[in-house]
């Protein structure tokens, strides 16, 4: 990962305006990739958002008669589950809970991340070398190891999952944070500002920021795919989501006995997984590549 | 470090190599039978295993005899406890806290010592004598709970041992079925042999090399040992007792705790017996020819209801409609693919601890409801009632799809069930602290599975008002003087047939109070090859594996 | 260069402290007893105490530390409360184990990458570059333990090709009767190097050979082969610091393939670990398979300054 915070460390135009992001988002919806990504993940999350109202199936409500349904049975169009609960019912809901599993980790590595990140290299000397030696002791562990180790200390659960995978992203993300502010700040154009008398905070908000949360975000994109395959892997071990709720790591887990009677059903909620995390891959590389960050 | 790790892994191969070559020549005329466990690790092989009775099942019952066994000989009779090392037995009748129990002449361990009444002295100060040089502490907890009444041994003579009770309990004879014979001599052996110089070091050493080395009086002997993966025992043909010398040459042991690994093994032709397949694919592994044993096991599947304070299980009629209101033949087929016995009680009709309850366990709903609406409940007027269970745990079977099935099912006789699901560990913390504890969370029940084999732990420890938490596992705090006076019978009843009688009728009573919602008992079931012929599966935890041939 | 690895091993003894220090506090916040696996469920209170004050969990947090770390040092994690074996051993065993399903894994990972990527970012936005990218994204978006999930069902259970789970009859040793457990899990575990790999290759072989001395090269009349070479030469140290980590990631991540194939190496003892709440054998695993990884980017880092003098990072 050392290898991919190097390349990234690429300071940008000197200043940001709101042509660039116009810029970035036009060059983004002429690739017909990431449009499709961004139309899949868009049905996904709408669905997620509005399972109440989809008028599915309860996703809780099982039935023992109608247990392990084959896709395609008339009134249960993927099936049902080991409970005999209506699949998509469970994966639409099941949507709900993974993404959740999946973004909000990120998302608050990317803020907290971010902010140390900043902060350490803006500031630079004890403070750098507090944040930074704290972080390469997190560093130190493989992601997974890590993720694996704090949930399984903790305990299973939504929380603790998240908690764990916060934790896991938050690394990476402030080492991103802090050389690309290292590299910005020593640029002439932060030189001429602090000559021409403007204040630490503009400084900080107006240069600093502007040109650096472009790459850490297109940095942090890429590893929601990670994070919602981890936070899957979580669940399928046991450590994340309880049951009965539904969430696609947790459906692999439980189904993983049914592979014998409908091998078919029990793969869906793995394809869901692969289809969300493959579509926010190549989202992150359209964003890459439209940005103009190397890769 | 790294390469450190690198050489460490080319010598062991260098060396399992050259075993390898040894071994395979001789192998190919040797019967083998491989078993794909559903341990994470091999069960301890010391003399006292871990991992519960799976545990004595593979690396206890084995290798090691205790000097009282279950009979495992038949699949219809009820499994009753006979003379192993020991051929006779009986309490000293002036004080009922002593036991005589005489040797079998002629046993040796299988490294060649002799086992005799020093040999059962030195086992029992292996857990209960603190200050004995080979006293083991990680052996403690797995024993100590079984035979809760023992505290010392003393030689009379070779063949004669005294053994004494902290009080008077009938069910010693019972409880020392869990008490394995290691062999002493070799682990002096091994003691001497050992390289730290503190003798509590040294102890642990020791063990650890008996682990590897281990020598008991059992009808197979440790060949093969790798931990976390495979335990290979062969047959003892100098085994004591002649019908029960091993018919099969090999047995290789192997931790599969994942079902699905399990089922993948032996459809794959990688083992030829797996435990507890998943029951979703029992079509499949019956299509492929394989077949399928399973019995009734001594084990319950209950919900345990609160008799505390306020809680609705206090009402009888309640307690009985529950009982009325499950379908257990629906759940058994079903859910579970014909995988459980549906419970009427602890224990079965045929068993002799079942005695002649006259409240009869069966699905009748209108009763059920007629009952629920004497107590005052109706569809508009729903009883709610809260249970704690888990999502997994060893003997908990499929304990969410039950409970659900449990939850839907009542539903239909005015109960209003919330299911409280929590990690198993934590659950079997809070069976201990009771339903007033803050950790039962207002719960009316707690769903934890239980064996029934020992009469203190299928009745006693439940029933009796003194076993209420923190000293036992009566969660609910059932406190009943008739069902005290009946313990107390029990624990006092000498002779053998005295003994059942009294267990019968506290049983009786038990299901006649409806003290338990029973639900079912597991089966145990086991998948083999068709090549293996001649098993017997038990009305037990546990099997013998000496009858059974392989083609 | 010498003080440069000198310098690299000095500040990585801190960090090494500190990774224990994580891993001690992370397994002793955990909530729940210590003894579940050894204490029945029916101890009586002076038993739980008893065995409390013999595996020393009776004294202060801190004292417990310096004891678990002087030992550690002299390499003694102590003993498995389950099992009562010895959990240097224990870890040293699951360690090669894994190592080996890591390595294996790695090596196929990383010539299919290396073949993958060189093939694209030469064939540059043709059908073979798709094809490749294609390829690349999908192995790191697949959730591997499902991909493995599904190799077994179709490559054990319908064909009976290739055993299940769990690696063969005991010990080990290069012949099909072992190697034939090690090809499931071992490309199950491939699939995220590759992807990786192809990836970083393609995006160096194309940057290359638009550079100017390629051109340069080419200019002067070098054959393709020859120009090739320099292209590989100058790519290989990135792809190979990039698979160091990696090999990295696969050692601490193997616990969701082990876990599928029963393989019995150190993610499969993390998880027994974990579900037993056998806290000597827990930390002592972290702490291993942590230290493994401070070592391998020690190494990376190392290597590639080696290789590239520009790059010296603090």
């Amino acid at each position: 990962m050392s290898v991919i915070t190097q390349d990234i460390v690429q300071p940008g135009p000197a200043t940001r305006t709101r042509g660039y992001w116009a810029g970035v988002l036009r060059r983004l919806v002429r690739d017909p990739v990431s449009v499709a990504c961004a139309i899949v993940l868009l049905l996904i999350v709408l669905a997620a958002i509005l399972a109440p109202w989809l008028g599915l199936h309860d996703p809780y409500q099982g039935s023992m008669i109608r247990r392990l349904r084959p896709i395609g049975t008339p009134g249960y169009p993927l099936g049902t589950d080991e409970l005999g609960r209506d699949m998509l019912s469970r994966l639409v809901y099941g949507g709900r809970l993974t993404l959740y599993i999946g973004l909000l980790p990120v998302g608050l590595a990317f803020l907290i991340g971010t902010s140390l990140g900043i902060i350490a290299g803006y500031v630079g000397g004890l403070v750098n070398q507090a944040i930074m030696r704290t972080i390469d002791v997190f560093y130190a562990f493989p992601s997974v190891l890590l993720a694996v180790a704090i949930s399984g200390a903790l305990g299973a659960g939504i929380f603790n999952s998240l908690l764990s995978l916060t934790i896991v992203f938050i690394p990476p993300i402030v080492r991103v944070a802090e050389s690309v502010t290292t590299s910005v700040r020593s640029l002439d154009f932060v030189d001429a500002a602090r000559a021409s008398g403007a204040g630490q905070l503009t400084i900080m908000r107006v240069h600093v920021l502007g040109n650096v949360l472009g790459p850490i975000f297109v940095y942090a994109t890429s590893l929601i795919s990670v994070c919602m395959i981890l936070a899957a892997g979580l669940s399928f071990l046991g450590l994340g989501t309880k049951p009965p709720e539904p969430e696609w790591g947790l459906m692999l887990n439980t189904l993983r006995t049914a592979i014998y009677i409908n091998p078919w059903v029990a793969a869906l909620p793995g394809v869901m997984i692969f289809v969300v995390s493959i579509c926010f891959n190549l989202l992150s590389d359209g964003l890459r590549s439209a940005m103009d960050v190397r890769s | 470090m790294l390469k450190h790790s690198f050489c460490l892994i080319r010598v062991r191969c260098l060396a399992v190599a050259g075993l390898l070559a040894v071994t395979a020549s001789a192998a190919s005329a040797e019967s083998v039978v491989r078993i794909g466990m559903t341990a994470a690790d091999i069960p301890r092989t010391l003399g006292q295993p871990d991992q519960g009775f799976e545990g004595n099942r593979f690396t206890g019952n084995t290798m090691y005899d205790g000097l009282t066994q279950w009979d495992l000989s038949s699949a219809d009779k009820a499994s009753v406890v006979i003379p192993a090392l020991a051929t006779e037995w009986a309490v000293d009748p002036n004080d009922k806290t002593k036991w005589i129990f005489k040797l079998r002449p002629g046993v040796k361990f299988h490294d060649g010592s002799d086992f005799n009444a020093d040999a059962v002295v030195w086992n029992v100060e292996k857990v209960l004598k603190q200050d004995a040089p080979h006293f083991d502490a990680s052996q403690v907890g797995v024993t100590a709970s079984r035979m809760p009444n023992l505290r010392s041994a003393r030689k009379i003579d070779d063949l004669t041992v005294e053994l004494t009770t902290a009080a008077p309990d009938a069910l010693l004879p019972i409880n020392l079925t869990n008490l394995f014979m290691a062999s002493p001599a070799q682990w002096k052996k091994l003691y001497d042999a050992a390289s730290a110089t503190d003798p509590k070091e040294k102890a642990k050493q020791a063990w650890d090399a008996f682990s590897r080395n281990a020598s008991g009086t059992g009808a197979w002997k440790m060949d093969k040992f790798v931990p976390r993966e495979r335990l290979e025992v062969v047959k003892n043909a100098a085994y004591w007792d002649k019908n029960r010398v091993p018919k099969v040459d090999r047995l290789v042991m192997l931790p599969m705790p994942e079902p699905n690994a399990r089922t993948a093994a032996l459809l794959s032709g990688q083992v030829d017996w797996v435990e507890n397949p998943a029951p979703d694919a029992l079509p499949q592994i019956k299509q492929r020819g394989f077949v399928i044993y399973q019995n009734e096991q001594p084990h319950v599947w209950p919900w345990q209801f609160s008799r505390i304070e306020g809680s609705p299980w206090n009402d009888i009629r309640v307690r009985k409609a529950a009982n009325l209101c499950v379908d257990r033949n629906a759940m058994k087929d079903g859910l579970l693919s014909g995988l459980m016995v549906p419970a009427t009680g602890t224990f079965e009709p045929g068993h002799p601890w079942r005695g002649n309850p006259k409240f009869q366990i069966k699905y009748d709903p209108n009763e059920a409801r007629r009952l629920m609406t004497e107590a005052g409940f109706s569809k508009d007027k729903k009883l709610k009632v809260k249970t704690q269970t888990s999502a997994s745990g060893s003997g908990q079977m499929l304990p969410l799809p039950m409970n659900e099935f449990l939850q839907q099912s009542l539903a239909e006789c005015f109960f209003d069930v919330e299911l409280d699901v929590i990690e198993w560990n934590t659950l079997f913390t809070n069976w201990r602290k009771g339903a007033k504890d803050e950790s039962a969370r207002g719960s009316h029940a707690i769903n934890v599975t239980y064996a029934a084999m020992d009469p203190f732990f299928a009745m006693i420890r439940f029933l009796d008002s003194k076993m209420a938490p923190p000293v036992s596992n009566n969660w609910g705090f059932i406190n009943d003087p008739e069902f005290d006076k009946l313990v107390a019978a029990v624990r006092t009843a000498f002779d053998p047939a005295e003994r059942d009688k009294a267990l019968a009728a506290l049983h009786e009573r038990s299901v006649d109070e409806a003290t338990f919602l029973y639900v079912a008992h597991d089966v145990g079931p086991r998948a083999m090859s068709p090549k293996i012929k001649g098993f017997v599966q038990p009305k037990s935890w546990f099997v013998d594996f000496s009858t059974m041939t392989m083609n | 260069m010498l003080v440069y690895i000198a310098k690299r091993i000095v500040f990585a003894i801190p960090v090494v402290f500190a990774v224990a220090l994580v891993c001690f506090l992370l397994v002793h916040i955990a909530p729940g007893d210590p003894l579940i696996s050894v204490l029945p469920p029916d101890a009586s209170q002076a038993l739980a105490d008893q065995m409390r004050r013999e595996y020393g969990f009776d004294r202060p947090l801190p004292v417990q530390f310096g004891i678990w770390l002087w030992n550690a040092l002299h390499g003694n994690l102590g003993l498995s409360i389950a099992s009562g074996r010895s959990v240097t051993e224990e870890v040293l065993r699951a360690v090669g184990n894994t190592l080996m399903l890591a390595v294996t894994a790695s090596v196929i990972g990383f010539a299919f990458g290396l073949l993958f990527g060189i093939l694209a970012g030469y064939y540059r936005d043709s059908w073979i570059d798709r094809l490749v990218t294609t390829i690349s994204i999908t192995g790191v978006s697949m959730p591997h333990y499902w991909l493995g999930m599904v190799l077994v069902i179709v490559f054990s259970v319908i064909l009976g090709w290739l055993p299940a789970v769990g690696m063969g009859p005991g010990g080990w040793s290069w012949d099909w009767e072992h190697i034939q457990y090690l090809i499931l899990p071992a490309i199950t575990m491939s699939v995220i190097p590759m992807g990786i790999v192809s990836r970083t290759v393609r995006a160096l072989v194309g940057d290359l050979l638009s550079q100017e001395f390629v051109l340069a090269l080419r200019a002067k009349g070098l054959s393709e082969a020859r120009v090739f070479q320099h292209v590989l030469k100058n790519a290989a140290p990135t792809a190979v610091a990039v698979m160091g980590l990696q090999l990295g990631y696969l050692l601490g991540g193997s616990i969701l393939i082990e876990t599928v194939f029963s393989w019995p190496g150190t993610g499969f003892l993390l998880n027994s670990a974990i579900f037993q709440r056998d806290l000597p054998l827990l930390q002592g695993t972290i702490l291993v398979l942590a230290l493994f990884f401070v070592v391998l980017n020690l190494i990376v880092d190392v290597a590639q300054a080696a290789i590239d003098p520009r790059i010296k990072r603090a």
